[in-house]
């Protein structure tokens, strides 16, 4: 044991540093369109690769992992390492790890516009960006148990936890909802099939909001505030409750997102009791961060830095509060598929992610330039910008979502819906949404700022690459006490990753079993598979992003009953891979969408909305008359289906697109009697085959 | 509801995960000491800060062993 | 002179911050008080260790102690008792050090191995205010590590205790670790008892079987892990005779445990896995509330925690060092200043002022002629002394006092409230679970009446009876640690709570020698003042240190023509042709002149004694309101080891004269206490020092006042520091409420076991019906017990 010498890897956290800076300016920018867009149709350029459908997920995408994602992965590189004392376990990792991640980056951009998506919230990567996800995930676990096993610090500190939670947990929720079976490079269908497909993208959903953008911001948190404050943590103890039992509460939670589903009542009690429990460590978490401030408040007169944590705090006090609110059924009736729940993640993603991530970066960046930031001044504007830009996101989204969700449910005294047509509710919050895409400008304004501010920084300083730092080797432990496992737990790294793949396997081969028995959700006779066209049709359906504006899935409220038709059942989606039940109501909900107009009004909706429904926000399709229908894949999409226990016939798939000329041509025929003339074998023709069929297989009078 | 209890499964298995290693942090002695290691963050890695003359404060340690 | 002065009054030590009172100690830009502090600056500017300076300003302690003090540590046997760990290279020792006190300590301590080759790893407790030290034996020894230590103001204390069995800390965690099992367990029963309470879909109805067996196998680790201690600790009290809460407890954990089982694997139901689970869950927590002390604080302290590891013993004229329980009658063993004398003996040479306080409490130090017998635990103030033994440690006056309390101290025993209650509990509620077994049996319908018996052991599960106490006590334990009186246990509270009668010590307890200024009795000139302050700063003996510090804001330097120091009496010296005296009566006073005699450093300037700096004490503040109010509900006493010098104010003070009493010796004290107790008083002794330990440990509640609680104070219930003394009063009557708090919280929680036997009775007790009224009653208990107590604080402004 002697005094060792060695270096922090700086340079992997300023790559990742700027990689953060770049995404995100990228993904606001693109936010920014994206709540243009729901204002001026007209900025969906009347290109497939611009319209909203498609870039609405790259927005989130790039926010999510781009921006949050590299911002992590900074504050990992750079806590980790002084924290274990110890450098990075492998260079070459490191630079595999930021590499990588920024490659399946530029693809989900690549991809995402193009149309490639599982249309699963938050994982609409198709298939091969995510194994190569799994792969850069798995570099990361390495590169840090790794540096935990050679550490110089016996005691590990809090943050480290929540990081090893993120990681692990992130891991398997990965792998769980990303079970896919691939027909084409860059198309696959997901395993499970509608309600259970619904439950498994929401456990999922809930949990990388928990363990992605909570879980390793407050690790950051209760490294970086400390250090920004030169103050230790209110109460240690507390943050140490506060990890384990956020831990072990936040796994349960994941069933509020789908309440008044079809999902059975017990699952969803199950979510908002687990929900409501969740207030209690996190808001332990914000006061034992905001109390580490206390005697130190004229300090954040003058630090933009902890000005930036304060509100980053608030915000997830807010977004803590909130969240467990909304899983309320109650509140939920109102709230869910309004712009309330944009404003709940916003608020959290703005407030607690964002500023968190505007805070290190300007507390991190001139540390290891080895100088001071280029201008205080400029970076408390960029708060104040900031902190304006979320006021002016939040309130007119929560106020929209008021004014809408009451909207949607009123009724007239004579007992019919006082807003019968869809289109009226929204256009009342037009210029709401309008205020709000201000927000979004102020924000990035602001981010912009803090990008010209950050660059002079680099400019005068340069950066230490090898920050040298030294410590003593680590002891063994000296205990006379003898257990079995002692040796793994000399190495804890070692004893989790174990741990780990024990869990997975067990996992695995406890459960799949039950996906290969038939599902066991009630059949209803009368729901058939879909045809080949319709096939065809969901699959456009998909890829254009449909989902993102509309939900399938009518509620069993009379509000919902009346303006759409009877209620969703659990057995209507058994075939449904994946399912499509979406979370937001920009437009009206399709479940019973099916043979409501004729072809012709479908047709010439998604020519031109407006032509059909005056004032439509709906961006134009013309190119679905362009393209032609992929045929070529039909037969290989028939047999995926039958592997996930579609009943299609056997050999279907050889004569299925006979069956698919033929109902094209149907449909032919019947816009020619109005006056329409498009050949039988364009994408049009599919897409409306398919919501012509949406939700008529259980006649009304089954009730 | 098959995929309910796979998920319940899984949910189960990270529970266990971390009961695991909570285990192995309370044996191993990480919850000794609940202050200390708050305060011990805040110091600086001093080599940093008195540049070189500091890399002969190192020397000097590397001949005592 | 007067800009001299003011750049005094402005310089403070870099290093300790104390006030500069002599220039001529500067290096690099920085002043010191004195040469220690100095040399501490450069061993560590040296070793580029000043950021110890950066992270708090002065952060320093200046030196006091002399590492002499640790000569023992030479002896390999005695050096490795206190080693934690030794191989043939490395060694590991945990060392108390009452000086570390802010981040800088730390920070140092932790970067011991930059000052020192050998050192290989160190860690500090802040809390515990203990280093762990790992390091090469071969390259450093024990008794370096340890000076070095004291070098740089962090003189570890070891004392005799340390060397004895190594203080195994009971493992806490392991109890945590349970909690940690019950919590898991609990929320994923629950998970898994959600279908059945909120109505499986009939799909699911296959699974409601499978949801049984899985409930039963996360009961199992509650069974066989988690619920241990209960099972244990009934058996024993079984065992004793005297039924605790935890027989019903363990009653209705098993009576759960097998009707969950039986209902589930016979499919007759859905079992009680989670009500199982929780239940557990809250209890262990309960426990483990129960167990919040103060890790920080020593309450166990004996005469071990003061006297020293070993001596040194003169043997054919040379020194050796043997270990104190070596130690023989007619040994001869030397004394150094500052230490502290071991045992009975008898003074053979040397000047002898011993500092008694630890023992009899008077502040003033007592000369001692040759051939004196000196008792145990009085401290050598002067130079160097040799003493023979008379008795060996064991059988030595303080001890023998200790040892023959200690036995009294095992008959007695204190029953706290939740255990008298559940002496009848127990009965009470198997007979009603019996009687409505008999009854169903009676009317016919067994099936019912198995039922009915098991529900009703389930529902008196006295759950909430059994967490009600633990939460109030801790609650209050909280209130009273942020007021500055530490309770040992939450049993303390209890106690404090049952006191009727009052016994204060003196010296120490009631009055206090922590003063700025020291008093000067007779007439001292500015001009001699300065003279006196002159002298006084050449000399390091405390009294000097003291002077100094009074005069240094009045006061210039003098030049001094002459100086001497006389080791015993005092300094003689030179100023301006004047001589001045400055130390004891005898030697400044003289027989001569009659003037008046009393504890303090006297002062004589040619032929005038100009009187005296008194050592007197001075009462707490707010002792006289206090002792009012205390006189209308309590019976109160005072035992005083010194003289009754201030008899006359304190009778004035205290409504019972002859409640008063001086002279008292330790055992005296003692014996009183017992009197009372045998008279029927509850007693609470409040005291300090040794001297009145064993009267601690003997009353039925002893709490020890001490100025810094880290600081050694004696074996006790509670410490209260000295600054809050005058809260005192507030502290019973809180007490008090506490023990209302708890009353009310037992009514409450049986309401809830006598609603639950309506139903239990009829058995038909629905799980859910369970799995909500145990966490409901819980919940209520815990919430109701914390707000009342916040209330009651509040109310008593604590």
């Amino acid at each position: 044991m002697q005094l060792e010498t060695f270096n922090y890897d700086n340079k992997i956290v300023r790559n990742f540093g700027i990689a953060t800076i770049f995404w995100g300016i990228v993904g606001m920018s693109v936010g920014l369109l994206v709540a243009v867009q729901l204002v001026w149709p007209f900025m969906n350029f009347n290109t497939p690769f611009t319209t909203f459908g498609r870039i609405r997920p790259l927005h989130t995408n790039a926010v999510i992992f781009a921006f949050v994602g590299n911002g992590i992965f900074m504050g990992v590189y750079y806590s980790l390492q002084r924290l274990l004392k110890a450098r990075m376990y492998s260079d070459l990792l490191s630079r595999i790890h930021f590499w990588g991640w920024q490659l399946i980056i530029l693809a989900a951009a690549i991809t995402l516009p193009l149309g490639f998506t599982t249309s699963h919230e938050y994982a609409e990567l198709e298939w091969p960006i995510d194994i190569a996800i799994t792969i850069i995930w798995v570099v990361f676990g390495i590169n840090m148990f790794g540096t935990i096993i050679k550490r110089r610090e016996r005691h590990m500190y809090v943050a480290i936890w929540f990081y090893i939670a993120t990681f692990v947990t992130i891991a398997v929720l990965h792998i769980v909802n990303s079970v896919e079976l691939p027909i084409a490079a860059w198309k696959s269908y997901y395993l499970y099939a509608g309600v259970q497909d619904a439950l498994v993208q929401w456990w999922y959903g809930h949990n990388a909001v928990a363990f992605f953008l909570t879980t390793p911001y407050l690790g950051m948190m209760y490294y970086f505030l400390p250090k920004m404050a030169n103050r230790p943590v209110y109460s240690y103890k507390l943050s140490i409750l506060h990890f384990w039992s956020l831990i072990f509460i936040y796994i349960w939670a994941g069933p509020h997102h789908l309440l008044y589903t079809s999902l059975p009542s017990w699952a969803q009690s199950l979510g908002v009791v687990f929900s409501i429990m969740l207030i209690a460590p996190s808001w332990g978490g914000m006061i034992n961060g905001l109390l580490t401030l206390r005697g130190a408040w004229d300090k954040v007169r003058t630090e933009p830095t902890l000005k930036f944590m304060v509100v980053a705090l608030t915000a997830y006090g807010m977004a803590t509060f909130e969240g467990p609110m909304l899983s309320l059924k109650q509140v939920n009736a109102i709230a869910h598929f309004t712009d309330w729940i944009v404003a709940h993640v916003h608020v959290g993603a703005l407030g607690w992610n964002g500023f968190m991530t505007f805070a290190i970066l300007y507390w991190a960046i001139p540390k290891i330039y080895g100088t001071a930031l280029h201008s205080k001044k400029m970076a408390s504007v960029h708060f104040w910008v900031g902190t304006l830009g979320i006021l002016f996101y939040a309130i007119p989204m929560y106020w929209a979502a008021v004014v809408q969700g009451l909207m949607w449910k009123e009724f007239t005294p004579e007992g019919v819906l006082k807003y019968p047509t869809f289109l009226s509710t929204t256009l009342q919050i037009l210029p709401m949404h309008m205020l709000r895409a201000i927000g979004g400008a102020l924000y990035l304004s602001g981010a912009l700022l803090m990008t010209y501010n950050l660059i002079r920084t680099m400019q005068k300083g340069k950066l230490i690459a090898n920050e040298p730092a030294e410590a003593m080797a680590l002891p063994p432990i000296h205990t006379n006490e003898k257990s079995i496992h002692r040796r793994l737990e000399r190495k804890p790294a070692l004893f989790m990753v174990i741990a780990l793949i024990v869990i997975l396997i067990g996992g695995m081969v406890e459960m799949m079993p039950t996906f290969m028995i038939s599902s066991n959700v009630p059949t209803i006779s009368s729901v058939k598979p879909y045809t080949p066209l319709e096939l065809q049709g969901r699959d456009i359906y998909i890829r254009e992003g449909c989902v993102n504006c509309h939900s399938q899935t009518v509620r069993p409220f009379r509000s919902e009953t009346v303006r759409y038709g009877e209620y969703s059942k659990a057995g209507e989606f058994v075939y449904d891979h994946p399912f499509l039940w979406g979370s937001k109501r920009t437009g009206p909900d399709l479940h019973r969408v099916g043979k409501k107009y004729p072809n012709k009004w479908h047709y010439d909706h998604l020519l031109d909305p407006t032509l059909t429904s005056p004032g439509s926000i709906m961006p134009p399709y013309p190119w679905l008359i362009n393209q032609k229908i992929d045929t070529a894949s039909t037969a290989a999409k028939i047999t995926a289906m039958r592997k996930l226990g579609v009943p299609y016939p056997k050999e279907y798939e050889n004569y299925a697109n006979k069956d698919l000329l033929q109902q094209a041509k149907s449909i032919v025929d019947d816009l020619k009697q109005s006056e329409v003339d498009v050949l039988s074998d364009r994408e049009i023709i599919a897409i409306v085959a398919y919501l012509q069929r949406l939700g008529t297989d259980i006649k009304v009078t089954e009730k | 509801m098959s995929a309910i209890f796979f998920l319940i499964a899984c949910s189960v298995f990270i529970a266990l995960f971390f009961l695991g290693a909570f285990f192995w942090a309370n044996k191993n002695g990480q919850h000794d000491d609940t202050y200390t290691p708050a305060i011990r963050i805040l110091f600086e890695d001093d080599v940093i800060s008195d540049g070189q003359e500091n890399e002969k404060g190192v020397d000097e340690s590397e001949l005592n062993k | 002179m007067t800009p001299l002065k003011d750049v005094q009054k402005e310089q403070r030590c870099f290093h300790c911050g104390d006030v500069v009172v002599k220039a001529n100690y500067e290096v690099d830009g920085h002043d010191f008080c004195c040469l220690g502090c100095k040399s501490v600056y450069q061993v560590l500017n040296q070793h580029k260790l000043t950021h110890y300076y950066k992270y708090n300003t002065h952060p320093g302690i200046s030196i006091r102690k002399d590492k002499s003090q640790y000569f023992y540590l030479e002896d390999e046997g005695i050096a490795n008792s206190l080693l934690d760990y030794k191989d043939d290279h490395i060694a590991a020792v945990t060392l108390y050090v009452p000086t570390i006190h802010c981040s800088s300590c730390i920070w140092l301590l932790e970067n011991l191995h930059k000052l020192q080759q050998g050192v290989t790893n160190t860690r500090a407790d802040f809390l515990r205010k203990e280093v762990r030290i790992t390091f090469c034996h071969d390259i450093i020894k024990l008794k370096q590590l340890v000076e070095l230590l004291t070098e740089i103001g962090y003189a570890p204390i070891i004392t005799l205790k340390d060397t004895l069995s190594k203080s195994e800390k009971k493992d806490s965690n392991r109890l945590v670790r349970k909690i940690a099992v019950a919590g898991f367990c609990f929320g994923n029963s629950m998970m898994i008892s959600f279908p059945e309470y909120f109505g499986l879909g009939t799909f699911e109805r296959n699974y409601a079987q499978l949801f049984g067996v899985v409930n039963l196998l996360f009961t199992l680790p509650i069974m066989l892990y988690s619920g241990q201690d209960y099972f244990v600790s009934s058996i024993k009290s079984i065992r004793q005779g005297h039924l605790n809460l935890d027989i019903p407890l363990t009653l209705g954990i098993i009576v759960l445990f097998l009707r969950s089982v039986w209902e589930i694997l016979s499919g007759s139901g859905a079992g009680f896995s989670d009500t199982l689970c929780g239940l557990l869950f809250f209890l262990l927590i309960g426990r483990w509330v129960q167990q919040k002390t103060y890790h920080h604080l020593s309450f166990e302290r004996d005469y071990r925690s003061y006297f020293p590891v070993a001596v040194t013993k003169i043997d054919a004229g040379e020194e050796k060092t043997v270990a104190l329980s070596a130690l023989q009658v007619g040994d001869r063993i030397l004394i150094r200043n500052n230490e502290i004398i071991p045992a009975d003996a008898i003074l053979l040479k040397g000047a002898a002022r011993i500092d008694f306080s630890f023992v009899t409490g008077e502040s003033s130090p007592v000369d001692k002629i040759l051939g004196e017998i000196i008792y145990a635990g009085g401290k050598q103030t002067e130079q160097v002394i040799e003493l023979e033994v008379v008795k060996p440690v064991s059988q030595s006056y303080l001890t023998s006092l200790w040892n023959d309390q200690k036995n009294k101290k095992e008959q007695v025993f204190f029953q706290s409230f939740s255990n008298k209650i559940s002496r009848y509990f127990t009965p009470i509620l198997l007979l009603i679970a019996f009687i409505s077994l008999f009854f169903w049996f009676y009317i016919g319908e067994p099936g019912r009446a198995w039922s009915a018996f098991t529900a009703v052991l389930i529902i008196g599960c006295p759950c909430a009876l059994a967490l009600s106490s633990p939460f109030t006590l801790s609650a209050v334990l909280s209130v009273f640690d942020r007021n500055g009186l530490f309770m040992k246990d939450t049993l303390a509270i209890e106690k404090m709570a049952g006191i009727d009668t009052l016994v204060f010590d003196k010296t120490g307890t009631i009055s206090t020698l922590h003063q700025k200024e020291l008093p000067f009795k007779g007439s001292l000139p500015a001009m001699e003042a300065s003279m006196v302050f002159s002298v006084c700063r050449n000399s390091n003996h405390p009294l000097s240190r003291k002077i100094v510090q009074s005069l240094q804001d009045t006061c210039e330097i003098l030049p001094i023509s002459s100086y001497a120091e006389i080791p015993g009496k005092g300094i003689r010296a030179i100023i301006k042709n004047k001589e001045v005296l400055i130390g004891s009566y005898s030697f400044v006073v003289g027989t001569d002149v009659q003037f008046y005699k009393g504890p303090g450093t006297y002062v004589r300037i040619d032929e005038h004694v100009r009187g005296v700096f008194s050592m007197e004490q001075k009462w707490r503040d707010g002792l006289e309101s206090l002792i009012k109010a205390l006189s209308s509900s309590y019976e109160l006493h005072l035992l005083s080891g010194d003289v009754d010098r201030d008899s006359s104010v304190l009778s004035s003070l205290f409504p019972q004269r002859d409640y008063l009493n001086f002279n008292q010796l330790p055992a005296d004290k003692l014996h009183y206490i017992s009197s009372l107790q045998q008279n029927g008083k509850k007693v609470a002794m409040i005291g300090d020092g040794l001297n009145d330990a064993g009267a601690l440990k003997c009353a039925d509640l002893g709490l020890a006042v001490s100025d810094d609680v880290n600081n050694f104070s004696p074996a006790c219930d509670a410490i209260m520091s000295g600054a809050s003394f005058s809260k005192f009063c507030r502290f019973l009557g809180f007490s008090k409420k506490a023990m209302h708090i708890i009353y009310c919280s037992f009514a409450i929680s049986l309401l809830y076991n006598i609603v639950g036997m309506y139903f239990a009775t009829q058995g038909n007790l629905s799980p859910l019906l369970a799995a909500i009224l145990m966490p409901l009653s819980t919940i209520t208990i815990i919430s109701f017990t914390s707000l009342t107590t916040r209330l009651y604080a509040r109310k008593y402004t604590l």
